[in-house]
């Protein structure tokens, strides 16, 4: 059986490394058991053990979440040019993008499973022995794009690799259809949630055209700043080559979408703050504070910074193709665009009430732990799943038959 | 069964304190009510005791509406009030000859027979028999023109020039029988009970008395559906016709003390940031309330 | 009952729900739901029969009976005494209707917590274990009180010196007087009413178009045909899109397993109205289902005493809520948004 010894073979390759890999993999261990701990308690005691309250209902989950849906969707950053445009640098690389994509539809799973009260009633929503509320519910619509976001993810990267795998030839129209699907489908995700957030008058920073435009952008930023990130990585510890083309064809669309993400924060901020009225209460409260909480300006300001910084840092081509300033850019853009989308966008929405009321939230440190271990598991999925990757790239992981 | 004699004990302790404080009566020192007592609509709790318009005392009772014994309410232990009625009918009597031009004439109206319980009250201290009863002691006035009151009343009632009601157009004999204490009046000296005293109060208030019979104004207790048996909460239940004006706050409802203010969510430690706004931060407040 | 009996039965109905929903794929799910129980024997065992329940509206007659007779199992051992859960389905003929006066309201609170003793919410709890729910939210809101003196007239911005084009914003009447979002949810005057101020009472305004029936993602809320959203406990997988959705800020979620003291728990209870919840799902305002399907008036209305709550039937002509709509002043809520609320607010 070929597909068994693929996957053995895939999976000892990506598990067999140098004492670096197994630091690497021990430090994430160590936030897998938080991450563990957390939810344990979390579904023992119940979600009193967040700071969460029915004021500001949705937090940090809900905000990584939604982060990590773009950063799964810019998985098409590498992918659109490569097949569209043939792009040749790209396209060696595509996998990466695949396996990234993957391991960040594995994190918005267990972001959304640590957000729900009841987790065991998850099969509530399965159509047949449970009830999907589609076309009605926005969620159904999210549930059911990430879902297949991850299945074409995992039929593109892994029979692409398994026909590597075998050197059988590839079934190019098969393939190209998914790869075309799945291109379209990457817009879809993060469209998606953002008309999640955005289809919702009662929460009127959310309630903007310019969610899903902006969802987008802001997700087209920080997702290839995170694969350029990897591929420096790579490019240190691995046998892989990926050409500098490559790296500056990512940073320039980071910086194409980065300017048009400051762009409508500007429209955002313009269109509210202009006319000043009840509805811009929550970015009011996020930008300067509202009757002496300000629990979020300090974020909303550095987050600004980052990514004004990031832009200047981006826009000279000097500085953008300078390889060593380069990764510290990508750091900026990559945590300044997390905060925005959580503690500068899904939080403030929540605050005030729909009814007025102004509440602080500061997540606990289960919640935090809850985080910082679904990152890590995300992160050891990438891991393997990267590595056992380069190891099919280079031809490292081969069946015996093949030639 | 001990209700009865705990209302009566409640009502005559608040009538001594209130109504003749200065008759030389050998009393007992007045004894804590029972815990297990709240008051119905107005009231309030000074020094311990609940001192209120309608005492309720907790009690088992046979409640008809869930076919079980259960206590006939729950008090709040803040403030005295009731909270919850397990039967909204208990000890209530047939409202009687209802005002034929309702629209649920139809339907089975029940009142809280006050009555009863001031006649009680009233029979235990000679307002209207030892006092006002007898022309020997009090002789009847012989018309309605008001008069000083004698200083006897005065925790209770006011001088003519002090009625919080009617601004000076009225005045008690308006309202009390001249010849009876324990009934009210109208205007054309027809007797009216104090268990309807709407009938009295609609003269004047028309319009509010119409839309109390079609039940938007006032409270009613009991079944929603048409033809359900209600309990009509009546004028003086609510309002204190001494004092209908309730001056500053003016709303026509005697103050009440608020139950607790709900749980500070989490993250919050004070509700300094509610106090940030509005007339407490515009700068004519303070000139405002100097004038 | 004994435990050992007890276990027999039980064990007997969650075989028939295995059997009879199909639902076997969903034992995977059994880890979780033995921790989600918690420790206690009585309540473990029927939460694991629950787990298998369907949806309550796909449930035979028989299901549900199964499902109330194991449910009033479990609370009557819970809380020490009879409890009853009712399945009244809707009135024909009734849409229910809620009028509040706005001018009456004096902002005591008596209803926030008539509500909690008859709709078994959770009560605080020392040790931060639960939260304390409240559906009714009343609000305080300042009265106008504009200080009209000739040294704020012509203040403002642009300043007033040197300007020869009047100021655009400022003034006299720049305070947000009379505003829902810049009102005080926790005041704690001695007395109320208070000279300055009114009050705005918010609960779940039952909405002919809810827009958190629209989001939620299994329909575990729904529309029932007397015009209450209503939610089934069982069903709700806890993802709060309702909460986010909601206008009117009326939901409210079970953080923690909710303290509801034996002595102050109602018995008379509703399988989609006042039952005890679980941790992990949303409640809110249902109009007192229990009683209000039984004929009788919410607990709100009934405590209120200044009768500024009615309830009714808005399909019947001669009902109270009916004749407010005719004769007096009546606005809803947000209703810019569109909802369609049936809670109505009036003044006289």
């Amino acid at each position: 059986m070929k597909q068994i010894t693929f996957g053995i073979d895939f999976l000892t390759y990506a598990l067999k490394g140098g004492s670096k890999l197994y630091a690497w993999l021990l430090f994430l261990g160590f936030f897998i058991m938080l991450w563990a701990y957390g939810n344990f308690t979390q579904i023992t005691e119940g979600m009193i053990v967040t700071n969460l309250n029915d004021q500001v209902s949705w937090g940090l989950y809900m905000s990584n979440f939604v982060f990590l849906v773009g950063v799964a969707a810019a998985a098409v950053t590498i992918i659109f040019p490569a097949y569209v445009y043939d792009y040749k640098p790209l396209k060696d690389v595509v996998i990466i993008g695949e396996m990234l994509a993957i391991s960040a539809v594995v994190m918005c799973i267990l972001f959304v499973l640590s957000h729900m009260g009841r987790p065991d009633r998850l099969w509530h929503i399965i159509p047949g022995i449970g009830i999907l509320n589609w076309p009605n519910s926005m969620l159904t619509w999210d549930v059911a794009v990430l879902n297949g976001y991850l299945a074409l993810n995992l039929i593109c990267g892994f029979y692409y690799m398994y026909k590597k795998y075998t050197g059988e030839p590839m079934n190019k129209k098969f393939y190209m259809t998914f790869v075309y699907i799945s291109i379209v489908w990457a817009f879809s995700i993060h469209t998606v949630t953002g008309f999640l957030l955005n289809t919702m008058p009662t929460r009127p920073m959310w309630f903007h055209a310019v969610v899903p435009i902006k969802f987008i952008v802001t997700a087209f930023s920080a997702g290839p700043a995170f694969i350029i990130l990897a591929f420096f990585i790579i490019r240190k510890n691995t046998a892989l080559e990926i050409k500098d083309e490559a790296i500056n064809m990512l940073s320039t669309i980071v910086t194409f979408c980065l300017s048009i993400s400051l762009f409508l924060t500007l429209c955002e901020v313009v269109t509210e703050l202009y006319p000043s009225t009840e509805h811009s209460f929550s970015l009011k409260y996020l930008i300067y504070g509202k009757h002496g909480l300000s629990g979020l300006v300090a974020w909303f300001w550095a987050a600004l910074i980052m990514n004004i910084v990031a832009f200047a840092l981006l826009i000279n081509p000097k500085t953008r193709k300078n390889h060593s300033i380069l990764p510290f850019t990508c750091v900026i853009l990559f945590v300044g665009i997390w905060i925005e989308k959580g503690m500068a966008f899904v939080l403030p929405g929540m605050i005030p009430s729909p009814i007025g009321e102004f509440v602080e939230y500061t997540p606990s440190w289960i919640e935090i732990g809850n985080s910082l271990g679904a990152w890590a598991i995300g992160l050891t999925v990438f891991t393997i799943l990267a590595r056992g990757a380069i190891g099919v790239q280079l031809g490292d992981v081969k069946h015996s038959d093949a030639n | 069964m001990k209700m009865n004699k705990i209302i009566k004990t409640a009502l005559s302790l608040i009538a001594v304190s209130a109504i003749l404080p200065g008759m030389a009566l050998s009393q007992e020192p007045a004894p804590a009510l029972d815990p297990g007592t709240c008051f119905e609509s107005r009231g309030t709790i000074e020094d311990g005791e609940i001192i209120g318009y309608s005492i309720r005392a907790v009690e088992e009772i046979d409640a008809p509406f869930y076919k079980r014994t259960m206590p006939n309410v729950k008090c709040s232990p803040t403030t005295g009030g009731v909270l919850w009625w397990s039967d909204p009918f208990y000890g209530t009597v047939a409202m009687g000859d209802m005002p034929v031009e309702a629209d649920y004439t139809h339907e089975e109206a029940v009142v809280r027979p006050r009555e009863e319980i001031l006649m009680d009250v009233i029979g235990l201290y000679p307002c209207a028999d030892m006092c006002h009863g007898d022309p020997e002691v009090v002789p009847v006035p012989k018309d309605r023109t008001p008069r000083v009151l004698q200083q006897m009343h005065l925790e209770k009632a006011v001088q003519p020039t002090d009625l919080k009601h009617g601004r000076g157009a009225i005045w008690c004999l308006d309202c009390h029988s001249r010849t009876n204490r324990n009934k009210l009046i109208d205007h054309r000296n027809n007797e009216i009970g104090f268990n309807q005293p709407q009938k009295l109060c609609g003269k004047c208030h028309g319009q509010i008395y119409r839309d109390w019979r079609d039940g938007i104004h006032g409270k009613r207790t009991g079944m929603w559906t048409a033809g359900g048996k209600k309990r009509w909460w009546v004028c003086t239940e609510c309002h204190d016709p001494h004092n209908v004006q309730q001056a500053p706050v003016n709303r026509g409802f005697a103050q009440l003390d608020p139950e607790p203010a709900p749980e500070l969510p989490k993250g919050m430690y004070n509700t300094d940031h509610e106090q940030e706004h509005g007339a407490h931060q515009a700068a004519g407040n303070g000139e405002a309330a100097a004038h | 009952m004994s435990t050992k009996d007890r276990n027999k039965s039980d064990k007997k109905t969650r075989r028939e729900f295995l059997k009879d929903s199909g639902v076997t794929g969903a034992a995977a799910f059994a880890g979780a739901a033995a921790l989600l129980t918690g420790s206690d024997d009585a309540e473990a065992s029927a939460t694991w029969a629950e787990h298998f329940q369907k949806n309550y509206r796909l449930m035979s007659d028989e299901e549900k009976k199964e499902a109330v007779a194991r449910l009033e199992t479990r609370y009557s051992e819970e809380y020490g005494k009879k409890v009853t859960v009712g399945i009244e389905p809707a009135i024909p003929g009734v849409l229910f209707g809620y009028a509040l006066n706005i001018q009456k309201c004096i902002g005591c609170r008596r209803c926030v917590h008539a509500c909690v003793k008859e709709n078994n919410q959770s009560r605080h709890d020392e040790n931060g274990k639960a939260t304390e729910i409240q559906w009714i939210r009343v609000i305080r809101m300042e009265k106008g009180n504009f200080g009209f003196d000739k040294a704020n007239m012509d203040k403002g911005y642009p300043g007033a010196k040197g300007e020869e084009y009047g100021i655009q914003v400022g003034g006299n009447a720049y305070s947000p007087v009379g505003t829902v979002l810049e009102g005080q949810h926790y005041y704690q005057p001695k007395k109320v009413p208070e000279k300055d101020a009114f009050y705005f009472p918010i609960q779940c305004h039952q909405c002919e178009k809810p827009p958190c029936v629209k989001v939620c993602p299994v329909r575990t809320t729904y529309r029932d045909p007397d015009g209450v959203v209503v939610i089934d406990y069982n069903w709700c997988i806890g993802c709060r899109m309702c909460m986010g959705a909601c206008p009117y800020w009326a939901r409210r979620f079970n953080w923690g397993k909710p303290n509801l003291p034996k002595a102050d728990m109602n018995p008379d209870t509703h399988y989609m109205g006042n039952r005890p919840r679980m941790k992990g799902v949303v409640e809110k305002c249902h109009f007192c289902l229990q009683r209000s399907r039984k004929g009788r008036y919410t607990s709100c209305v009934e405590v209120c005493p200044v009768g500024a709550r009615k309830f009714g039937n808005l399909l019947d002509p001669n009902s109270e809520v009916r004749k407010i709509l005719d004769r007096k002043r009546v606005f809803r809520l947000k209703a810019e948004l569109n909802t369609y609320p049936k809670f109505f607010y009036f003044v006289d």
